[in-house]
């Protein structure tokens, strides 16, 4: 498959303070592929050295099979970029920010073409209204839509789901899959595992500017398994894990505050840990779940391995 | 070029917009511009008049006489004719009077006899510059008042010949000044804003990622801000025009010079918001500056007044040069040694080293 983006031992660095170190990874076109990592991981650091606001200090980037950094006018016009902090102009109406990027973009065919991303994107009766009175999800979408208003062969996205409520955020994965079934190539960075786990391929996860791993997001939560959280009273607690432990696949077993997380390898062996529980002590409630990002990062550290 | 002109336009556009949506913004650029020259003209004023009271206890003939010398004497006086003495002693202390002048009874009798006739001067002298104007124009008077009487005592008598064919009012000479000092606050301001918000508002970084360089959508907005700045300084021109009764000499150069420096200082606002990212800052930087600048540039009086020193660092601030010119434009008075042709030279380098400034900062700084 094509590569679009590919980083060969990267390292960005401010001073003496290394931001990313060596990061290598191949980003396939026709592909969503996430960066996953908690706040500071370097993931907007990472983004920001493909759309060009930042320079490696050190490795090799190509991009559309040009080296960066660049100064090509070209290349950056098959780029589109949706920033974290979105980069509207407030003060003018969404179809002003979109003919305002049009003109930058050199489009031709102008109205028709703001009219049919703003119908994709379900913003037809928002188009004459000043961006700083949009909600932060209409703000994203107004965002996205900018971002591939000129139809770039990749599009490069900043938290798309930042600080937008649940029913936007559904709607901003909608469309971003749609552009996806369309041929683009896109990039995400998320802290959200859901998030990655609705939209990528493929992820890499990225901790503390180093990139512990790149897989399918199911193949990461399948690793850090299946979580059945459990209510009981401390001492209830230590007797589970006692019994738990070593048990065919069940991976890990934590306290908490309310009791205790168990990991478990398959979704199927859920009714038959809670039986073996349920017969050993008094529980108060249990809900099984999906694990969040810290889960995975812990799997991942605790494994120490790459995975393939 | 195409591609240039057309994101030029975009830019240009989109920034006036912006404006025309803040129409609270226009209003106060046009308030900004005229108290410019409210505020030169208190300078004038109060630099140029001292008001004093003339007591005439004598109202003889040679008495009034010498009034009219005294009110000929020194560009400094403004006479007041309606206090007693416990009156104008009470509006000195209030400092509403500067001085009283009081004509003894029996003056223009003494003066017919050829006696010394003593003229008695209260001066309030909390203020030495104002006090120094009484007394220098005091004897003055008395002298043109004794040649004029035929004193046998006054042996000199000055030769005048002006350099020029006519005399300027100060607080015209200043006021013309103040409409290059009102460009370079409301387009400095306006352009140094629109760029710096680009910063600010991070919508710089969305310019960085396409594929023309932010320095030509910032010339759009400077053009725009510039639109907004004509029309306030139109304002002030009218203003100027009607309420100062000014009459320029040669007004196509006068607009020019107006237009010239507009768009000059908008490219000097532009380099500056560039350089510090932030719309307050710029703002007040430029408000700081302005009326230091405004005096170094030889606008509150001919730069040869100031002192080598100032002079040589007037040479550094491109006011010096749009003064020169629109002093000669406006009053045809030729206050800079260098000829109008140079001086627009001079404002001319000045806008491209903004924008050679702006050039060089844009990406630094995006990516800093």
């Amino acid at each position: 498959m094509e590569i679009t983006v590919a980083f060969n031992k990267v390292d960005y660095k401010i001073g003496t303070t290394t931001i990313l170190n060596n990061i290598s990874l191949d980003i396939k076109a026709g592909e969503i592929t996430g960066f996953l990592g908690l706040n500071g991981a370097g993931k907007s650091t990472l983004l920001s050295l493909i759309n060009g606001l930042r320079n490696q200090t050190s490795g090799k980037i190509t991009l559309l099979g040009t080296e960066l950094p660049s100064d090509d006018g070209r290349l950056r016009s098959k780029i589109g970029v949706v920033f974290q902090e979105t980069a509207l102009y407030e003060e003018l109406t969404t179809f002003e920010n979109l003919e305002f990027a049009a003109a930058l973009y050199n489009l031709e065919n102008t109205k028709e073409r703001i009219t049919e991303v703003l119908e994709l994107l379900k913003l037809m009766d928002r188009k004459n209204q000043i961006v700083k009175t949009l909600s932060g999800g209409l703000k994203r979408r107004v965002a996205i839509a900018r971002g591939f208003l000129h139809d770039p062969q990749l599009l490069i996205i900043d938290e798309p789901t930042l600080g937008v409520d649940v029913e936007a955020r559904h709607a901003i994965w909608s469309h971003l899959r749609l552009l996806k079934s369309q041929g683009r190539t896109i990039i995400v960075a998320t802290n959200y595992l859901d998030e990655a786990q609705a939209l990528c391929d493929m992820v890499a996860v990225l901790h503390k500017g180093r990139l512990l791993t790149t897989a399918s997001p199911d193949y990461l939560v399948s690793r850090a398994g299946y979580c059945l959280d459990v209510e009981c009273d401390a001492e209830a607690g230590e007797k589970f894990i006692d019994i738990l432990s070593g048990k065919k696949g069940v991976l890990r077993a934590d306290t908490t505050p309310s009791g205790l997380s168990i990991f478990l390898k398959d979704r199927t062996l859920k009714k038959q840990m809670l039986d073996i529980i349920v017969g050993t002590g008094k529980i108060n409630g249990f809900r099984f779940r999906s694990p969040d990002l810290a889960e995975v990062f812990k799997s991942l550290q605790e494994k120490n391995d790459h995975v393939p | 070029m195409t591609m240039f002109l057309r994101v030029l336009s975009a830019s240009f556009r989109a920034e006036i917009i912006k404006l025309f949506r803040s129409p609270f913004l226009i209003a106060l650029v046009m308030v900004q511009a005229v108290t410019f020259l409210f505020l030169v003209t208190l300078f004038g004023l109060t630099g140029a008049f001292a008001p004093t009271a003339l007591i005439d206890y004598d109202k003889g003939p040679l008495a009034k006489e010498f009034v009219k010398n005294l009110e000929n004497a020194h560009h400094s006086f403004s006479l007041m004719f309606n206090y007693d003495y416990k009156k104008a002693l009470e509006e000195i202390r209030h400092g509403n009077l500067v001085a009283i002048i009081m004509i003894p009874q029996g003056f223009s009798k003494a003066i017919a006899a050829s006696r010394t006739a003593p003229i008695g001067v209260v001066i309030d002298n909390i203020d030495t510059d104002m006090s120094m104007d009484i007394q220098r124009a005091l004897p003055s008077a008395i002298t043109d008042f004794g040649r004029n009487q035929g004193f046998k005592e006054i042996r000199v008598e000055s030769a005048e010949k002006d350099l020029i064919d006519h005399d300027t009012d100060f607080v015209t000479y200043m006021v013309v000044s103040a409409l290059v000092l009102a460009a370079l606050v409301i387009s400095g301001i306006l352009s140094g804003v629109a760029v710096a918000s680009e910063f600010e508002s991070k919508t710089v970084e969305f310019l960085a990622v396409s594929p023309i360089h932010p320095l030509v959508v910032f010339i759009g907005r400077v053009l725009a801000a510039n639109i907004v700045s004509v029309i306030g300084l139109t304002v002030a021109v009218a203003v100027g025009l009607i309420g100062w009764g000014i009459k320029p000499l040669y007004p196509l150069q006068m607009a020019g010079v107006l237009l010239v420096s507009v768009f000059i200082f908008g490219l000097v606002g532009m380099a500056l918001g560039v350089s510090m990212k932030k719309a307050f800052p710029v703002a007040s930087f430029i408000f700081g500056v302005a009326l230091p600048l405004y005096l170094f540039s030889g606008t509150y009086e001919p730069e040869r007044f100031d002192g080598n020193l100032l002079w040589a660092m007037a040479h550094f601030t491109p006011l010096y040069y749009a003064v020169g010119i629109i002093e000669h434009a406006v009053l045809g008075l030729k206050v800079t040694p260098e000829s109008v042709t140079v001086n627009y030279l001079a404002l001319a380098g000045w806008a491209l080293l903004a924008l050679y400034v702006s050039w060089r900062l844009t990406r630094k700084n995006i990516l800093s």
